[in-house]
């Protein structure tokens, strides 16, 4: 039997035993599916509808689909495959976290890039080729408990610094799961919400993320050769930064020095530095005075303000996937679903539970999303078709790196994974 | 009478409308109309409303004397009866612009944030109001100091649903305070936000269904007044109508004309500027640095802005000129999927939706830049011309 054909059977015999595993979804026969098979040469099959959760858990019993989606929108008829003619109804909200659309320290460790045009290889996750700068990258990302703890943090950071605080959205109506690879989402099921359109998500998404921020709007001035800083208000987007402005002038000098020369951080030259740690205490007087705002540091124009906000900014905001909050048409995950490119479950996890959630070594088995693992210690011999494989911590326990060619005798859970990634075969 | 009441005959766009005027609601339009016109003020209600139908038409801002009596409340149903009738998106933009524009100014010589309160409540916004006003910030520049108060709070989905469309960026949530799901926003920004309610609120779709609007006017004209008004109005729009109008035909390399080598996305900005719709701010953007790409001229970029409700030609100039000066790139087309501004699908457009340079679909390049749907475009009518002309040649041979 192809590989392809084991995964598939051993998808459809997952779905087949564990039926009651998967959550019931909110009004299912208004929404939209769309499914990945295995065979290749389909893309997807989308508008696809069920009329209740039975039917869809057969559906995945029968088929064992590679990957299983359905819409955040309803839809009176969710089959039509004229998007006009669906009837449209509304949307959850939907905020996507992928560490695919953000840099994080541990790529440089494990996500690899090969180069088609000049065959020059790395790690990372360069935009184009450092060596002949075209655009024509194959990479192989892989994921760790570090990225995924980011990923994860962004979640916490994006419900407790402005869903609930700000948006006062009720928990009730928050779902969130981890996608069964690089990241989370976050699904906003209110009747209200339901309704905005999609440029009324972007104004959200760009709350959110901070992007398009103007300081000027926000009350930062040049005036006769002094620069203002911005306004002292009580909530939104300049409180917080006023708040983590402070935060930052609170820390030791040889820290603020260190991130204010970084490259991946302010990236200020020496001189810059040296005039802002002059101005420290000043700077921190002024931002918690009731009735002074004067930010004038020696050497630091508007454009040094505009920078050194920028990166408040960026630390604040969450790295949300901006186009899956704009599009109400889009496709999601479905929850209790396998993801084809792990094996891994697409977990729901209560707002409770995620603080403690790892799901490459999730302790309590009701939310481990590592389903392939049996209590027997079932072992494959496969051999990695990839010309290198990054080390990979599952359960606890390291694999890898490996080298093209190379045999391994792994435990059933990571010969799924590897197989999943396209990176091994069954031999 | 109620306040509640006097409220509505003010400003009847109010949803109490259907509650205290329920008799006239439930009426046949043509029996309403006819009785509008043979009563004592029929004729007041009809230079009113005719008052107002000039006024959009000569694009003015305002009417200094426009009343908010009793009277009102029939001249604006009145009008909303006429824009169906006149089934015109030019015309109907041009009235909910001006007509908003001239709440908004009633609204700001209220002076009475109570008022707007209860507007706002029977608007169904989920709003709270403060007394005395909140202080929720200040502005320092030098000695001066600018308190931020206000005595409102909106919801922010009610927000959302009126400011989305603005193009200001102050409007932007990102640019205000939010707080346990409020907006705090200053009175006369709330008043705005009502503006663009009542334009809305006028903004019927052009009618689908025109057997119905037919049969409606046949109707209608039978009673003589609603006939003479509706053919008054007509044929002032036939005077000024062509000032309204206006085509884009300017060449671009080779004499083609642009306007069939525009994507969809742009089609669709020119089509709403045309009819005079507000353009949200990337829209803006977007179509100045499309057509500045293609050396269009600055006078015809500012002229396309020329029927916005909120048009300053000085300042548009200025700012055409500025992007002509910085050399801005237009969104590619993933950016304009995430903005929410790609129209290929409403327009099923096949270079767009199915792409180029291939037969076959699967081999076909996708579209990433609208730029170059008009390259393209501009590239296959040139070869097809070729081609005819050869043609032409070889059977005159």
């Amino acid at each position: 039997m192809s590989d392809i054909g084991y995964l598939k059977r051993l998808f459809q015999a997952y779905y087949k035993e564990n039926r009651s595993e998967i959550p019931v979804v909110n009004l299912i026969k208004e929404r939209e599916f769309g499914f990945v098979p295995w065979d290749k040469r389909t893309i997807m099959n989308r508008h696809l509808s069920f009329k209740n959760h039975e039917s869809i858990t057969k559906y995945l019993a029968d088929e064992g689909p590679r990957h299983v989606y359905s819409s955040g929108a309803l839809y009176l008829e969710p089959d039509n495959i004229d998007m006009d003619n669906k009837e449209y109804q509304g949307c959850d909200l939907i905020i996507d976290i992928d560490v695919d659309h953000f840099y994080t320290t541990c790529k440089e460790d494990h996500d690899l890039w090969y180069c088609k045009e000049c065959g020059k290889s790395g790690k990372g996750m360069p935009d184009k080729c450092p060596n002949c700068k075209k655009l024509k990258l194959k990479t192989v990302t892989w994921i760790c408990e570090d990225c995924l703890e980011i990923a994860k943090n962004e979640i916490i950071k994006l419900l407790y610094n402005f869903l609930i605080p700000d948006f006062n959205i009720n928990v009730k109506d928050i779902k969130i799961a981890f996608s069964g690879h690089r990241g989370y989402h976050l699904k906003i099921e209110n009747n209200k919400i339901r309704k905005l359109s999609g440029n009324e998500r972007r104004d959200i998404a760009d709350y959110l993320t901070g992007e398009n921020i103007s300081f000027e709007l926000l009350g930062l001035q040049e005036k006769g050769g002094n620069i203002f800083g911005i306004s002292k208000m009580a909530f939104g987007w300049s409180y917080k930064i006023i708040k983590r402005i402070e935060e930052f002038l609170l820390k030791p000098k040889d820290i603020i020095e260190n991130l204010l020369m970084d490259e991946k951080q302010f990236n200020f030259n020496k001189n810059l530095v040296k005039s802002f740690l002059n101005y420290q205490d000043d700077l921190l007087n002024t931002i918690r005075s009731e009735n002074k705002n004067m930010w004038t540091i020696e050497g630091f124009g508007l454009n040094s303000w505009k920078k050194f906000l920028k990166i408040i900014v960026e630390y604040l905001g969450v790295e949300v996937d901006v186009p899956v909050t704009v599009d109400i048409h889009r496709l999601i995950r479905y929850p209790g679903s396998l993801h084809g490119k792990t094996g891994f479950k697409v977990q729901e996890i209560f707002i409770d539970d995620l603080d403690a959630f790892n799901p490459l070594d999730e302790a309590d088995l009701k939310i481990d999303p590592i389903v392939f693992r049996g209590e027997k210690e079932i072992t494959h011999k496969i051999e990695i078709i990839e010309p290198e494989v990054p080390l990979s911590k599952i359960k606890g326990i390291s694999y890898g790196p490996y080298n093209q060619g190379e045999i391994i005798e792994v435990p059933h859970h990571i010969a799924i994974f590897l197989l999943c990634k396209g990176v091994a075969k069954t031999i | 009478m109620s306040s509640e009441y006097d409220l509505v005959q003010q400003y009847p766009w109010l949803r109490s409308l259907e509650k205290y005027f329920s008799d006239i609601a439930s009426k046949p339009p043509t029996e309403f109309i006819s009785e509008i016109f043979t009563n004592e003020y029929g004729n007041e209600i009809k230079e009113r409303l005719l008052k107002l139908f000039k006024a959009a038409f000569d694009n003015l801002e305002e009417i200094h004397d426009y009343k908010t009596d009793k009277l009102n409340l029939y001249v604006y149903l009145l009008l909303k009866i006429f824009l169906y009738a006149l089934d015109n998106r030019v015309i109907t933009n041009r009235l909910a612009n001006l007509y908003s524009k001239i709440t908004y100014n009633e609204l700001i010589a209220e002076n009475s944030n109570l008022k707007i309160y209860n507007i706002c409540k029977d608007l169904g916004f989920k709003i709270n109001y403060y007394h005395p006003p909140i202080n929720y910030g200040k502005k320092i520049i030098k000695e001066q100091t600018e308190k931020f108060e206000t005595n409102f709070s909106i919801h922010f989905i009610d927000y959302l649903k009126l400011a989305s469309n603005l193009r200001d960026e102050y409007r932007k949530l990102v640019h205000n305070s939010l707080s346990d799901g409020f907006v705090f926003i200053q009175n006369n920004r709330l008043i705005r936000l009502i503006q663009e309610y009542v334009r809305n609120k006028l903004l019927i779709e052009e009618t689908k269904d025109k057997s119905s609007l037919n049969k409606f006017l046949e109707k209608a004209t039978e009673i003589q007044d609603f006939k003479n008004l509706y053919e008054e109005i007509l044929s002032k729009w036939a005077e000024r109508k062509e000032e309204f109008e206006f085509k884009f035909n300017i060449d671009f390399e080779k004499s083609e004309d642009l306007q069939t080598l525009f994507p969809p996305c742009v089609k669709e900005i020119l089509n709403k500027a045309q009819e005079g719709q507000n353009l949200i701010h990337n829209e803006r953007l977007f179509i100045v640095w499309y057509l500045i790409a293609l050396d269009y001229p600055t006078d015809n970029i500012v002229n396309i802005f020329s029927k916005m409700p909120d048009f300053d030609e000085e300042t548009t100039t200025y700012q055409v000129n500025f992007a002509q000066r910085k050399k801005y790139i237009p969104y590619k087309c993933s950016t304009l999927k995430s903005l929410t501004l790609c129209r290929a699908e409403k327009y099923n457009d096949e270079l767009c939706l199915i792409g180029y340079g291939a037969k076959e679909p699967s081999e076909r390049k996708k579209l990433a830049h609208p730029l170059n749907y008009t390259r393209i475009k501009q590239y296959r009518t040139t070869k097809e011309k070729e081609f005819m002309n050869k043609k032409t040649e070889e059977e005159n041979e």
